[in-house]
């Protein structure tokens, strides 16, 4: 918690740098300390496309530089940047599709029992294709890039309460698609 | 679904992130795409703040109450509309306390 809040003082500072002294080496730093998160959210968005995740984060950052001015420091930096981000995605998005799971709640049988052959990683990353959308991206945010509901919220440009929702029912989804690691678990614990 | 499960489930999503990617020239690449930054030209807000107070002070000349509310205050009388004036000064006084508080923060 101490470390996240230095994190943000120095962001903080950095910004006032770029906006006050028109620092470009201030901007390379903020691009450097979090390039990697920016694009690794992207590359969870679009479902592992790094070279396109790549040229929307190129963006991102671009138009952090040119709107920096409207930072007000209201939220972290990071999650700032992450809404940038996320916008930049959605105009993309909504011009071109990348395959998704569907928005429907049917879909929530249990997997089929797996062996030990499978591995446990494979069988959650079909487990997470097959929530909405809305659910990948709330539990991407909320649990993967470590943000608080509300945080998620400004990100996401969402109601506090849908996030909350959406983050409940696909941890509850993804239970369900794998309790049969559960029960195999369970079977061999003697 | 209890809180373990969630812990679980939480743990796995975790586990199942890459993380943070390695920069391998992507900094270098976003600074070299950066156009010149535009400062804010301050000259609006000023004009603007000018404009306001003329327009303020005009409106306001026509009308007796200023004169006879700074009249009043002059004279240590505590009319109506000395109480008034007092009462704007205050508040915008108050104002410019608080917008400058906030701007240092900012900065």
């Amino acid at each position: 918690m101490a470390d996240s809040a230095a994190e943000a003082r120095i962001d903080q500072a950095l910004v006032v740098r770029v906006r006050l002294g028109n620092d470009p080496r201030a901007f390379e730093q903020l691009v450097r300390r979090h390039q990697g998160m920016v694009r690794a959210q992207l590359r969870r968005l679009l479902h592992g496309d790094h070279a396109a995740a790549d040229d929307l984060a190129q963006e991102a950052f671009v138009l952090a530089w040119r709107k920096l001015d409207q930072f007000r420091g209201e939220a972290r930096f990071s999650t700032w940047l992450y809404r940038i981000t996320y916008a930049c995605f959605l105009q993309v998005y909504r011009k071109k599709s990348w395959p998704v799971g569907d928005d429907d709640d049917s879909e929530t049988e249990p997997q089929p029992a797996p062996t030990q052959a499978i591995d446990l990683r494979i069988d959650l990353e079909r487990a997470m294709q097959r929530l909405s959308t809305s659910e990948q991206t709330v539990l991407l945010h909320c649990v993967q890039l470590g943000l608080s509901h509300e945080e998620a919220a400004y990100v996401l440009a969402m109601p506090l309460g849908t996030v909350k929702t959406h983050a409940t029912r696909g941890k509850a989804k993804l239970k369900k698609m794998l309790s049969a690691w559960h029960d195999v678990d369970e079977e061999q614990t003697p | 679904m209890n809180h373990s499960d969630d812990d679980e489930i939480e743990a796995l999503l975790r586990k199942q992130f890459d993380g943070a990617v390695p920069d391998d020239g992507f900094a270098d690449r976003v600074m070299q795409q950066l156009p010149p930054r535009r400062r804010r030209a301050a000259w609006p807000l000023l004009a603007g703040i000018l404009a306001g107070i003329a327009a303020c002070w005009l409106s306001l000349l026509s009308t007796p109450l200023l004169h006879a509310g700074w009249q009043n205050w002059i004279s240590g009388e505590l009319s109506a509309s000395a109480i008034t004036l007092m009462a704007v000064v205050a508040g915008m006084s108050l104002l410019a306390c608080w917008w400058t508080t906030m701007e240092a923060e900012d900065h």
